[in-house]
């Protein structure tokens, strides 16, 4: 218990440390295009594969649930509301910690294994505003498209196992999901992603941050990294769907 | 360009460290001379590199001051921090070089920070001219992970110089290397010694090196400073810990001393 | 000869090869004595301990989230004593030995895989295999059949947490009869669906160990192989599981 609220309190002077170092030294441009480019591509092959799956799942189990009910045509709604609102922004962002946060906390744990962030520090630039701020702003600029892209591959895998899979109509699947799924509700995904993306960004940072030097420190760093954001995106999930759907 | 600093670069006053119960530093004062190489010499585990982590700021001492060209760097600010450690180069052990960049950006990076003054033709000069400096030239391209431990040290001590600084720190810089890449390694510091003119200080515990590039030794044992003067002082120096240090390798004779074999 | 494209899928046959061959030596030994049953049960012990937490404090919000954006159908159609028997059916079904399995891929096969990829870069493997020690039986093993036991037990835990979201969610929050929750609760869900849930998760579980072990055992690179090895174990078993998931779930139709 005192571990954690020690470990809370590590993570806030982290975050307040961080904001104050972009404010100060800035974050160039150009490192910032090239890790949001990185992040995007090496999470899109995942993210789409994972999203097939939650699409065609949620309508499998839509038509199990919904046989009782005599409701089959209604999986469309299913599909959308439970899809589009939770399932999809949700495991996308799983994914993205699983490969971009791993990766981010692995990095910087290596980096700190061979001295190169104390190196970074004894030429004068400052570890958080390098390290962190691109990957920060990078990860902020494709968490959207990411979504959005993960959204429109779990209706998409939705509609084809419903077509061709349960042989069901569908015109009126994806009729139904355009009819429930409000312009509302894309803007709330898209935020949730965008709390995924910092939530994932600044937990697999600290993580290398704070890892013990040598191979140990680094496994521990990104297993931590890995299970700390999933967590906690699960949690900012729950209080993002009760704020705005409760 | 900061003033030139006529004092001492490096001034530890009563310099003291914890590690838990552990006393790592134990009221240690030393006044670094200018333009000189000093050597910081020791057992494993005594404290060195805990000393230079101090220097260059990146360990605050408990007790006492750490004067870096007249900042004292353990009570200074992070901006101020930074402003002298501009003015410093340091060679890491296993040189802490980028994975993620070729040899030429890694190399070029200070100045890509700190040197908005300087064009990007400018910058691809410096850098050769540093790889010249080290014997490596025209290897800007190649990656860091090709390199043997040898040139990764070369490498690093020309991204440690590259800005031009008024000290360099080098710790352990034959650590890992086999007898004659050491030996290059340490005909390279005197090299750079002659021609840039500047304060080295030298973390070792490799005898034969502190005696063929130092001008000055500080012999810490057990967080305790036991020995500072000229080469030719601490070798013949009454303290038991110095004198058994220097047994293995060194045998003095009469007024001088001498490396046998060498 | 090969064409530059038909390089990577060469790669990855070579690497489904390897992996073949480590799950055989495996499996080949989980039926051979010596069995080494007091390092199994630690293993159990430990990752069942490491792992209780996350998947717990996943499976209780999502059990909340899901009855949330359920209640909300059901409204619809004024049908809200449906509700907790389909939300046992989802969190049995689905929810909880996915939401279980990716949080154990994630703790439980990613310290795996970064205690035998440092151990592999410390050589501490190679000093087991040079004092005759079997490092697969000893090491490896072990790990493999704790998570086939503790993953199943992992789930049911996790699925009574998500109901129990659910509950929270619904009566509490969302002000829904208490009696009429309990009762309808089980409407749906037939012994079927809970063995269903009890065989993916086994099946899930020896994918985990066998992936994250298999990354671990064979790290190479330093520091960064170790890195490298828990983040291919993360990614590689999570979509295994989802693509098991789909499969066996159509199974059930």
């Amino acid at each position: 218990m005192i571990t954690l609220i020690r470990a809370i309190g590590q993570f806030g002077l982290f975050f307040g440390s961080l904001v104050g170092a972009m404010l100060r030294y800035g974050v160039p441009l150009r490192r910032i295009t090239e890790e949001s480019y990185r992040i995007g591509i090496q999470s899109l092959p995942v993210l789409l594969t994972i999203n097939i799956f939650i699409g065609s799942i949620l309508t499998i189990q839509g038509y199990i649930s919904f046989g009782p009910l005599g409701a089959r045509h209604l999986i469309g709604m299913f599909v959308a509301l439970a899809g589009v609102r939770e399932a999809a922004p949700l495991l996308a962002a799983t994914m993205i910690a699983a490969k971009a946060g791993t990766e981010m906390a692995s990095q910087i744990a290596v980096m700190n294994t061979r001295e190169q962030i104390d190196a970074l520090e004894v030429m004068a630039v400052n570890p958080y505003a390098f390290l962190v701020g691109p990957r920060l702003l990078g990860i902020l600029l494709v968490m959207p498209a990411l979504t959005t892209l993960a959204i429109l591959t779990t209706v998409a895998s939705g509609w084809a196992v419903a077509t061709f899979q349960l042989g069901l109509d569908g015109q009126q699947f994806l009729a139904l999901v355009a009819q429930t799924v409000t312009g509302r509700d894309l803007l709330i995904s898209e935020c949730k992603a965008l709390g995924f993306g910092t939530l994932i960004c600044l937990v697999s940072t600290w993580c290398g941050f704070r890892a013990p030097r040598g191979p140990e420190g680094v496994g521990q760093a990104t297993n931590a990294a890995v299970v700390i954001s999933s967590i906690l995106c699960v949690s900012l999930n729950f209080l993002i769907t009760q704020v705005f759907y409760g | 360009m900061a003033d030139p600093f006529n004092g001492p670069p490096v001034e530890l006053i009563n310099v003291e460290k914890r590690f838990g119960s552990l006393t790592v530093l134990n009221n240690v004062s030393l006044q670094i001379p200018p333009g000189q190489t000093t050597a910081i010499i020791g057992p494993s585990g005594t404290g060195k590199s805990v000393l230079l982590k101090h220097i260059v700021g990146l360990i605050a001492p408990d007790a006492g001051e750490v004067r870096v060209f007249g900042t004292d760097m353990g009570r200074a600010s992070e901006a101020e921090r930074y402003r002298v450690r501009k003015r410093l180069g340091m060679l890491f052990q296993d040189g802490a070089l980028f994975d993620s960049m070729p040899v030429g950006e890694n190399i070029e990076f200070p100045l890509l920070q700190h040197r908005r003054d300087m064009t990007a033709a400018q910058r691809r000069d410096r850098v050769a001219e540093v790889l010249q400096m080290v014997e490596l030239p025209g290897i800007e391209q190649r990656a860091v992970a090709s390199l043997s431990g040898g040139q990764r040290k070369r490498v690093g001590l020309a991204r440690a110089i590259v800005h031009s600084p008024e000290m360099v720190l080098f710790d352990e810089p034959n650590s890992g290397l086999d007898p004659m890449t050491s030996d290059a390694i340490d005909q390279l510091i005197g090299h750079l010694k002659q021609t840039l003119g500047i304060t080295f200080i030298v973390i070792t515990h490799d005898i034969v090196s502190t005696v063929q590039i130092a001008d000055r030794v500080a012999m810490l044992y057990q967080g305790k400073l036991v020995a500072w003067g000229t080469v030719q002082e601490v070798v013949r120096s009454e303290n038991e810990v110095v004198r058994r240090f220097f047994a293995r390798n060194v045998q003095v004779e009469g007024e001088g001393w001498r490396l046998p074999g060498v | 000869m090969t064409t530059p494209l038909l390089q990577p899928g060469l790669n990855l046959l070579a690497r489904l090869g390897a992996f073949g061959i480590f799950s055989g030596q495996l499996i080949w030994r989980t039926f051979t004595p010596p069995w080494n049953i007091r390092e199994v049960s630690r293993q159990i012990l430990r990752v069942s301990l490491r792992c209780t937490g996350p998947v717990l404090s996943t499976t209780f919000p999502f059990g909340m989230v899901i009855t949330l954006q359920g209640l909300q159908i059901f409204d619809l159609f004024g049908a809200q004593r449906m509700l907790p028997s389909l939300i046992t059916t989802a969190v049995v079904r689905e929810i909880s030995p996915l939401l279980a399995s990716v949080l154990i891929a994630a703790q439980g096969g990613s310290s795996y895989a970064a205690e035998l990829g440092a151990m592999r870069i410390k050589e501490e493997l190679d000093a087991t295999e040079v004092m005759a020690v079997d490092g697969l039986r000893w090491h490896v093993l072990p790990r493999v059949l704790a998570l086939i036991v503790a993953c199943p037990a992992l789930q049911i835990l996790g699925a009574t947490a998500g109901i129990a979201g659910g509950y929270v969610m619904a009566v509490w929050l969302q002000g829904e009869p208490s009696g009429t929750f309990i009762a309808n609760l089980w409407n749906f869900t037939s012994p079927l669906d809970l063995a269903a849930g009890v065989v993916k998760t086994t099946v899930f579980g020896g994918l985990i160990g066998l992936i994250a072990c298999y990354h671990g055992f064979y790290a190479t690179g330093g520091a960064a192989g170790v890195g490298r090895a828990v983040n291919d174990t993360v990614v590689h078993s999570v979509l295994t599981v989802f693509v098991c998931n789909y499969l066996l779930s159509s199974m059930f139709i």
